[in-house]
């Protein structure tokens, strides 16, 4: 078994408030390995986001990571870097998918220098290398790399989502943590996005952690699957064991729940 | 120490705000009690400096300014609060029709609001002011009424656009409730936070206009308010011929009430919108960072 | 492009509107309309003037609607009449002289303000809670709660008559003549540092707290946790991402300032003896001076739209969203 790339350990993550705690993670341990697709599942509000914004360190008081969690990357822990070894490590190790493609781009600057900032921030790359970049990673996601100069309001939907996966990929990261990244779009495009996804994935090697709260979507689409629910991961297996075999009561609530295509009586 | 559950009394902001405001209410209303001076007799020498006879000396007239104070107080506030009323009556009723009945009356209303918006307020106050010649303060406060409330109307008809969608309001429609019945009763109620700020607003709005006008001389000079004085002041030549007193007790009284109001309506604000607080309340928070029980 | 041309479809439609309250006030008075609005002129006023200024402002036998026609026709050819009190001056000269002082302090109090409230805001909003933030919020509600008025007094008082720092009335030297001389500029800027210093007070305070709260209001913006997710500075986020996206409402509300700049000016200018619109308006209005009271109402009016239109090509050019429109 090859070393996890990602290796969350014991993670706990409480809410502050004036009087008492929300306790949105509840000592969540899990791996990810190299080139893996590690799906979250879970109703909204049973802390997936909040993990999944803990990787990349992007809480923001009164949001409060406990001091016995620790987040593994490649064997670093990601909570102990300090400001310069954070800003060096987002992106480049760690990229990230939002729910709402909508809202992720800048909506007053324009596409390429979307990548500029980040390709210069982190390369010192110079405009004419930026440029050259963006248009490679552009053709990867299928858009017109003769587009970059638009801005996101001009692009459908599906096009802003794609646009935010390639500047995901513009700095080669290790693992892409995709939050929600398809249910805010139709489920055509949903399915053209995580095939692109997916032949991405086998052509650079990227391990993705993918949340969502569509259990079906993510038995066909991942290798492994963690099932949380108020907090916990309460069962973790491979997409098989969860389709075939789901052991917790939560898990098999969860397929019960999904009305069977050939008409049969819900149970 | 047991924290109160109203939340109007927990801010600080509103406590110091109300504080200020009640304070000068009750020394307008006192007024007779504090002073046994008549405000508009003359009652000593001119321009004479405060002293124990004249608290905060006399005017140009020898009028006591002390006396002046306390009883313009009740003018200002009367025609403040009176002018606010007014204004956000008349700004919320319309901004609620508009949002509410949509199509051809919200664009005839939109319009006519947009238009009064785009013209100058001042100017226009003044134009009106010289024309009815001495305007006695309600006038003053009637003529506010009417000009100014564009803004209120405006910001209430955004916040009825979205409340429009709710639940409650599609019930009430769909059992054929009367249009009026729902503007009134389950629309308006949830814009009291709006209306709050809106009628803060406005009074803090019509203070200073009201005090702007009479100063520049629109307003009746036998009125004893906060912005005759200053009128009286400066027709006086008080800043030039040193007496301070005369110019600067109105302008403090004016700040004063200025900030208090604005205090309660800065606090009313960030209640209705708790993400706009200043402050910490991150205490609890700061506490475990530091103890190490926590990172971000 | 249609956006704007409707925007100047509007205001020219809110500028006849301003004209339609000229005409009608004198009208809806108790008493003869043309007596009180000539009542200042007495006898010095010889017939034909009297005539002449009659007909300027629509006073016309005929209906109404004629007399209205004959109004706005004399506005739209610039035309606003003759001043009572500086007979037989236009009321264009005596405004537009004023209108360059009013609008050389407006316009630079206002950017000043502009530039340094956003500012303000900006690291406010971004510094949430924090001493500095408290400051720039309580203090910005200082400043606007108090009237210009009374700021303005205060002003004069504390640095022009109590310390003597700078001069307390005028635009500039009175001794000097007007000329593109480094002395007489050199007057005029440091006559013009009070007023301007009053004007930034009252207007400072109310663009920082907009500013701030539109920063505010975008910071859980999903963009706004990308950028800091692809590892940006702070200080990239927070112009770039934050503050740049915050400028445009920001941008809108300067629209409605000005409306306040306008009235804050006119007290300025009168407390300060400072030779701009304002200061006129408020001689005619001792005087009775209907023509140029009225006049001034159209010029503010103008002035007003003009500035708004300004405000809406900036917010055009800042937001690409608007541009293709």
């Amino acid at each position: 078994m090859t070393a996890p790339l990602l290796s969350v350990r014991n993670l706990t993550i409480d809410y502050i408030g004036e009087a008492d705690d929300f306790r949105a993670v509840d000592n969540v341990s899990f791996d990810v390995a190299p080139g893996e697709v590690f799906g979250l599942a879970g109703e909204s509000g049973c802390g997936k986001s909040t993990i999944a914004f803990a990787i990349s360190r992007l809480h923001k008081p009164p949001a409060l990571i406990r001091k016995e969690s620790a987040i593994l990357l490649d064997g670093r822990n990601v909570l102990d870097l300090d400001q310069k070894g954070l800003a060096d490590f987002r992106w480049r190790e760690v990229a990230m998918v939002f729910q709402s493609a909508m809202n992720s781009l800048n909506p007053v600057l324009r596409i390429e220098q979307q990548f500029y900032d980040v390709l210069k921030t982190h390369k010192g790359m110079s405009r004419a290398a930026a440029r050259d970049r963006t248009a490679e990673m552009l053709k990867l996601v299928d858009i017109a790399p003769d587009r970059m100069r638009d801005y996101p309001h001009q692009f459908s939907g599906g096009m802003r989502q794609r646009i935010v996966i390639a500047i995901c990929l513009a700095l080669d990261p290790r693992l892409i943590v995709m939050d929600e990244p398809t249910t805010a779009l139709d489920v055509v495009v949903q399915r053209e996005i995580l095939q692109r996804i997916n032949e991405l994935r086998r052509k650079l090697g990227f391990a993705v952690l993918f949340i969502t709260h569509d259990l079906g979507l993510m038995v066909q689409f991942c290798d492994r699957i963690g099932i949380m629910l108020g907090g916990k991961l309460v069962e973790q297996g491979t997409a098989d064991a969860i389709y075939r075999t789901p052991e917790h009561d939560y898990t098999k609530k969860l397929w019960a729940s999904f009305p069977s295509l050939h008409g049969g009586v819900l149970r | 120490m047991k924290k109160s559950s109203f939340p109007l009394i927990r801010n600080r902001k509103a406590m110091v705000g109300a504080l200020i405001v009640a304070f000068i209410l009750a020394v307008a209303i006192a007024a007779p009690l504090l002073t046994s001076y008549d405000p508009s007799a003359r009652v000593g020498r001119p321009h004479q400096a405060p002293s124990w006879e004249h608290w905060l000396g006399t005017t140009r007239i020898g009028q006591d300014v002390f006396a002046r104070l306390l009883y313009g107080a009740r003018t200002s506030l009367a025609v403040g609060f009176g002018a606010g009323l007014l204004i956000t009556a008349v700004g919320t009723a319309l901004g609620i029709i508009a949002g509410y009945r949509g199509g051809k009356v919200d664009e005839v209303i939109s319009f006519f609001t947009n238009m009064v918006l785009v013209v100058p307020n001042l100017p226009l106050l003044l134009v009106l002011a010289a024309f009815i010649g001495q305007a006695s303060p309600w006038v003053i406060a009637l003529i506010l009424g009417c000009t100014s409330w564009a803004w209120g109307a405006r910001v209430t008809r955004a916040e009825t656009l979205s409340v429009k969608q709710k639940d409650y309001v599609k019930s009430a429609e769909m059992m054929g409730e009367p249009r009026w019945r729902i503007m009134t009763f389950e629309i308006f109620p949830n814009l009291i936070s709006i209306v709050g700020i809106n009628f803060i607003g406005s009074v803090i709005f019509a203070i200073i206009t009201q005090a702007t006008l009479e100063f520049l001389g629109l307003g009746d000079p036998k009125v004893v308010s906060w912005g005759t004085m200053l009128y009286g002041a400066q027709k006086a030549s008080a800043l030039s011929v040193g007496a301070w007193w005369d110019i600067l007790t109105p302008c403090f009284a004016l700040a004063f009430l200025g900030i208090g109001l604005s205090l309660l309506n800065f606090a009313v604000d960030e209640i209705a919108n708790p993400r706009l607080r200043t402050g910490n309340r991150l205490g609890r928070w700061s506490a475990l960072i530091r103890s190490g029980e926590g990172r971000l | 492009m249609a956006f704007l041309l409707r925007r100047l479809c509007f205001y020219l439609a809110a500028f006849v509107a301003a004209a339609t309250i000229n005409f009608f006030l004198p009208r809806l008075m108790p008493g003869d309309p043309v007596q009180i609005m000539f009542s200042s002129a007495g006898a010095e006023l010889p017939p034909e003037s009297l005539q002449a200024l009659k007909l300027t402002f629509g006073f016309v036998d005929g209906p109404l609607w004629q007399q209205y026609l004959t109004y706005l026709g004399s506005i739209f050819s610039g035309d606003l009449g003759r001043s009572i009190k500086y007979f037989p001056l236009p009321v264009t000269t005596v405004l537009g002289n004023a209108l360059i002082w009013t609008v050389g302090l407006m316009g630079t109090a206002t950017l000043v303000s502009f530039a340094l409230g956003t500012f303000l805001g900006i690291l406010a909003a971004w510094r949430r809670g924090s001493l500095f933030d408290v400051i720039v919020s309580v203090g910005a509600i200082f400043a606007t709660s108090v009237p210009a008025v009374v700021t303005s007094l205060i002003v004069v008082f504390t640095f022009g008559f109590t310390l003597g720092w700078f001069p307390t009335g005028y635009a500039a030297d009175p001794a000097l003549d007007p000329a593109f001389s480094l002395e007489y500029l050199g007057s005029v800027a440091y006559h013009g540092i009070l007023p301007m210093l009053t004007l930034c007070a009252v207007l400072t305070g109310g663009f920082a707290v907009t500013m701030r709260n539109n920063m505010i209001n975008l910071l859980g913006e999903d963009y706004i946790v990308m950028a800091r997710a692809k590892g940006l500075s702070d200080t990239r986020v927070m112009l770039w991402y934050a503050a740049r996206n915050a400028l445009l409402p920001t941008v809108s509300s300067l629209a409605i300032a000005i409306g306040t700049v306008l009235g804050g000016s006119l007290v300025t200018e009168v407390v300060f003896n400072y030779p701009g619109l304002g200061n006129i308006l408020y001689q005619a209005i001792l005087a009775r001076d209907y023509p140029v009271i009225q006049g001034q109402l159209l010029i503010m009016t103008a002035t007003m739209l003009i500035a708004n239109f300004i405000v809406d090509v900036s917010y055009v050019l800042l937001d690409p969203r608007l541009k293709r429109a």
